[in-house]
């Protein structure tokens, strides 16, 4: 355990994008300030994040390589427990990143920027808090404040009448699987505070939960019911697409980059350790699942016109590959699924990016009414054509290795439904292209001239380019402090708390 | 009634001499705003006096209990009285209503309220009870302009005399079987059996009807929702936070010593709450006006708190007045917001009325949404704490099917209360027919919204303050 120092960093973490989000609205009579404001702060965790990725990439020996615990509702046995372990460390990176490219996408809007910053922040606050929450009181009260906020970004910064019928879809769905996380927590509590006497939600406690047979079924799909939601996995999904199609760019780039990691997060912290009986029983009718996911989604996404539409439902078919990675349960495998986790995204975040810079210039996003980009604007077609086909999983690039990773570790357990998978790939190509030829290629949709790429799009792409060159030619950097954790994940543990008096 | 009982009644005769005395003023300064300052002032003085002063006595005359329990309701509610004075100021002036005697009355409302939760006699009791329901029908049509609040005084006032009846009932039927009117020496003489048992639980019956009536639970809510409607908004707000929050305090301290699950009165308990929470779900998703939303919706939230007291023990009693506390911060700012979008007599009540606002006035509409939030249970607002308390106790004592109905109706409450904020930032019209507020109502909303997010956030200090003063 090597604390950088006594400062606690992961509670710095939490708090801010919090302070920088009360700022913003305290000074929401002045939008200048508060869009830099925004990006100092979106900034400053970054930089944050990417310290502490560099200084903790290693191994702790099974211990957790940040930890900070303290007494909060005493009568409940509630605790602020946090801790951070190689794959939380991955996604507060991703976090950080999207978030802070989020708020440089939204700078250009004019709408209530105060208020649309502050949305940001607090939601980078909330999904940052639910990767670190250890307790499963604090977990579930980041898990439930992460939808205010998205929310509000659909209803008030949405753009069609639609949505607030995506709205409240994607608030019924979430909160409806949630609830029932939140009642097997209560549960798993009483279970636990019946068997020891004491009261507590912290996780490592509840571990040791000897689960009566007659309720296992039961609590072990109030957890995966919850998070499968927000996956999402196939037949749960149908408020992704809604949401998306219907928020803005920083919010879809939040929903796809972040949103589904905080499910995915949620089986593996949470469900995986707790459950693994359970989890073991689950997995092959998880791997189908995630198999019907891949082609389901990708030929729907096959059949989209709208193209944001069409890289929502590409998501969904790409989460089905992170399913599929879980649920063949080996190392290599698991480590694919959460590195492409992040892979996920970088590109799908990019391409949303794009999609919104494409929309600002065309004012449509519908395939039939696009076409010709290329001709228009050069470097930023460009682009499009490179996340595209990262996206589509070309060698060399970053999905690519997520991908192989998966299907190399599910073919070790079951190669049918991996060689079946692989096709999944192809499908994948099959939309991407359509994609690709319906906007870039074609006829010119007017003759007036656009704008290519302006200096702050490029402040956005160029280290989206450079992370996806990265993430696919030099893996290790960000598997390395995968290793270890996915380990303990594989056999149902969790990290240790450091011994009692090491904690800063 | 000795010196001593006197000083530990201070904060109540401080309501109440206070409350005549304003009516005396008021006639000298008509149309002035002193009589309403003067009311807030001596509504926080009871506050104060009752936090501070350590009464010298438990019991005052036998009627009323002097404890930690009965102190802290006297705060609450001296404080909701301050709130709603300060929050009437404008409403009151443009109404034309009169000044000293709407602040008498509320402040007397106060003082009823805080009789009820303190009481420890059937008798303390049942004046407690019609102390402050007289004042709420005046309350209630004070507006004589306006027919729908006739119409709402007298809606209120014909279920309020049957409740009156069968309390009476009730407590004679009580007295009967147990010969005595002290709380804890009735309900011990009923739980032990003997020959009188079914008499003092046919009296509990009929208590638990004029209860139910008071507090809306299905099926005897149908008043609510015109009562809401018709009540000029500040009076809504009291109606629908103090004097459900007095009889729930007072329903507490009778079931404090009885073991409710597996009584003979648990399942009307049982089918009281489970009415309460589908029936209020059902008719407030339908609703388009916001104060019969909340109407609607606060039928559900006493069947929530019905349901912590079923639960019983230390955990559900904490939970049922945590839920209490954050129910009327997050209620009285909802009707707060209403209050001080009013202009000239006219109050915003239908979704139309709210589109577009949110743009125009961002810091109120902020605030509605919190206070809706809080209600529909979503963290960090103080609600999801209360209906976290209220299910842990649930499920704690063994009522899962309770529990599952109570979490699958709060699912269904975010429909009904978003399709509010979702309306005030909509786009397509902007609303001018609300006022811009003034300072006096802003200070009750940041004092609400405050109260609803630290409540949220940190509940640890009010909850054991809680679980101390239990009787």
């Amino acid at each position: 355990m090597t604390a950088p120092t006594t400062i606690p960093w992961l509670t710095v973490l939490l708090v801010l994008p919090l302070a920088g989000a009360a700022l913003c609205l305290a000074l929401c009579r002045f939008t200048r300030v508060c869009r830099w404001l925004a990006v100092v702060v979106a900034g400053a965790e970054l930089l944050l994040a990417i310290w502490l990725f560099a200084t903790l990439g290693g191994g702790a020996g099974g211990e957790w390589l940040l930890y900070e615990d303290a007494s909060w509702i005493g009568r409940f046995g509630i605790r602020y427990t946090l801790g951070l372990d190689g794959i939380s460390l991955l996604l507060v990176l991703l976090t950080a990143f999207v978030q802070f490219l989020g708020i440089v996408v939204s700078l250009e809007r004019r709408d209530h920027i105060p208020a649309f910053m502050a949305m940001l922040l607090l939601l980078e606050s909330a999904i940052i808090g639910v990767f670190l929450a250890l307790d499963l009181f604090l977990f579930y009260l980041f898990w439930e404040a992460m939808l205010i906020p998205m929310f509000f970004m659909i209803i008030i910064w949405g753009r069609y009448e639609r949505r607030f019928y995506a709205a409240v879809k994607f608030f019924l769905f979430t909160l409806g699987g949630s609830l029932f996380l939140l009642l097997g927590i209560i549960g798993l509590h009483l279970l636990h505070a019946e068997q020891s006497g004491t009261v507590t939600f912290s996780l490592a406690a509840l571990q040791q939960v000897q689960i009566p047979p007659a309720l296992a079924p039961w609590l072990f799909a109030a957890f995966f019911i919850g998070f499968a939601v927000k996956v999402p996995i196939v037949p749960l999904h149908t408020w992704l697409p809604d949401a998306h199609t219907e928020a803005p760019t920083a919010g879809s780039l939040d929903l796809a980059g972040l949103l589904l990691k905080t499910g995915m997060y949620g089986l593996l912290r949470i469900t995986f350790p707790l459950f693994p009986e359970e989890t073991q029983a689950i997995l092959p009718p998880l791997a189908i699942f995630g198999l019907v996911a891949i082609f389901y989604a990708a030929w729907i996404a096959y059949a989209q016109q709208d193209i944001k539409r069409l890289v929502a439902y590409s998501s969904v078919s790409h989460v089905g590959f992170m399913v599929l990675g879980f649920a063949a349960w080996n190392t290599t495998a698991m480590e694919g699924s959460i590195l492409q986790m992040f892979n996920h995204g970088i590109s799908t975040g990019a391409l949303f990016i794009m999609i919104g810079m494409i929309n600002h210039r065309a004012g449509t996003r519908q395939m039939d009414e696009l076409g010709g980009l290329w001709g228009k604007t050069p470097i930023l077609s460009a682009f499009f054509l490179f996340f595209a086909l990262s996206s589509l999983g070309l060698p060399g690039l970053n999905n690519f290795v997520g991908e192989i990773l998966i299907l190399i570790g599910t073919f070790q357990r079951w190669p049918i439904l991996a060689a079946i998978a692989a096709l999944g790939v192809v499908y994948a190509a099959t939309y991407m292209l359509r994609l690709v030829h319906g906007t870039l290629w074609g006829p010119e949709m007017s003759a007036e001239p656009w704008p290519d790429m302006t200096w702050r799009e490029g402040v956005v792409l160029v280290p989206l380019a450079l992370l996806v060159l990265w993430l696919g030619l030099y893996p290790a950097t960000f598997l390395e402090p995968l290793r270890e954790p996915v380990q303990l994940v594989l056999e149902h543990r969790l990290p240790l708390p450091p011994l009692p008096g090491g904690t800063p | 009634m000795s010196w001593h009982d006197l000083v530990a009644l201070t904060p109540i005769l401080i309501l109440a001499l206070g409350s005549a005395a304003i009516l005396l003023i008021s006639a000298w300064h008509h149309g002035s705003r002193l009589p309403q300052l003067l009311g807030v002032f001596l509504a926080l003085a009871a506050a104060a006096a009752a936090a501070l002063l350590t009464p010298p006595v438990e019991q005052i005359a036998g009627l009323f209990s002097a404890g930690l329990y009965a102190r802290f309701f006297t705060v609450l509610w001296s404080l909701v009285a301050a709130l709603t004075l300060l929050l009437s100021g404008r409403y009151i002036a443009e109404q034309r209503f009169a000044a000293g005697e709407y602040t008498c009355l509320v402040l007397f409302s106060a003082a009823g309220m805080s009789l009820l939760s303190a009481a420890s006699s059937f008798v303390g009791l049942f004046l407690g009870l019609e102390s402050f329901t007289l004042v709420l029908y005046i309350l209630i049509a004070f507006d004589k302009q306006n027919p729908a609040g006739a119409e709402a005084g007298l809606k209120y006032l014909v279920p309020g005399a049957v409740a009156t009846g069968f309390l009476a009932l009730g407590i004679a039927l009580l007295y009967t079987a147990a010969g005595t009117f002290h709380i804890p020496a009735v309900m011990l003489a009923i739980g032990s059996g003997g020959d009188m048992q079914a008499l003092g639980v046919l009296g509990m019956v009929m208590l638990l009807v004029a209860v139910s009536f008071k507090v809306s639970l299905a099926p005897f809510h149908f008043w609510t929702p015109d009562v809401y409607q018709g009540a000029p908004a500040p009076i809504s707000g009291l109606l629908s936070t103090g004097s459900k929050g007095a009889v729930y305090a007072a329903l507490l301290t009778l079931l404090a010593g009885t073991q409710l699950t597996g009584g003979s009165l648990a399942g009307i308990f049982w089918g009281l709450a489970a009415l309460s929470m589908v029936v209020g779900t059902l008719t407030a998703l339908r609703q388009s006006n916001i104060k019969r939303m909340l109407a609607y919706s606060s039928v559900v939230h006493m069947g929530y708190v019905l349901l912590a007291l079923l639960a019983g023990s230390t955990d559900g009693r904490s939970a049922a007045v945590f839920y209490l506390v954050v129910y009327t911060a997050a209620t009285l700012g909802a009707f707060a917001v209403i209050t001080s979008f009013a202009s000239n007599g006219h109050e915003p009540q239908e979704t139309e009325d709210f589109r577009g606002v949110g743009f125009r006035d961002p810091f109120r509409c902020a605030a509605l949404a919190i206070f809706l939030i809080s209600l529909a249970g979503i963290p960090p607002a103080a609600g999801f704490v209360g209906k976290f308390g209220v299910f842990y106790a649930a499920i704690r004592a063994d009522l899962l099917a309770l529990a599952v109905i109570g979490i699958l109706s709060s699912l269904v409450s975010l429909f009904y209360y978003l399709r509010f904020v979702v309306a005030m930032y909509t786009t397509a019209q902007r609303s001018a027919l609300v006022h811009f507020g003034t300072l006096a109502e802003n200070t009750v909303l940041i004092i609400c919204v405050v109260a609803t997010l630290v409540l949220g956030v940190f509940p640890g200090r009010l909850l054991d303050l809680i679980a101390r003063i239990l009787p």
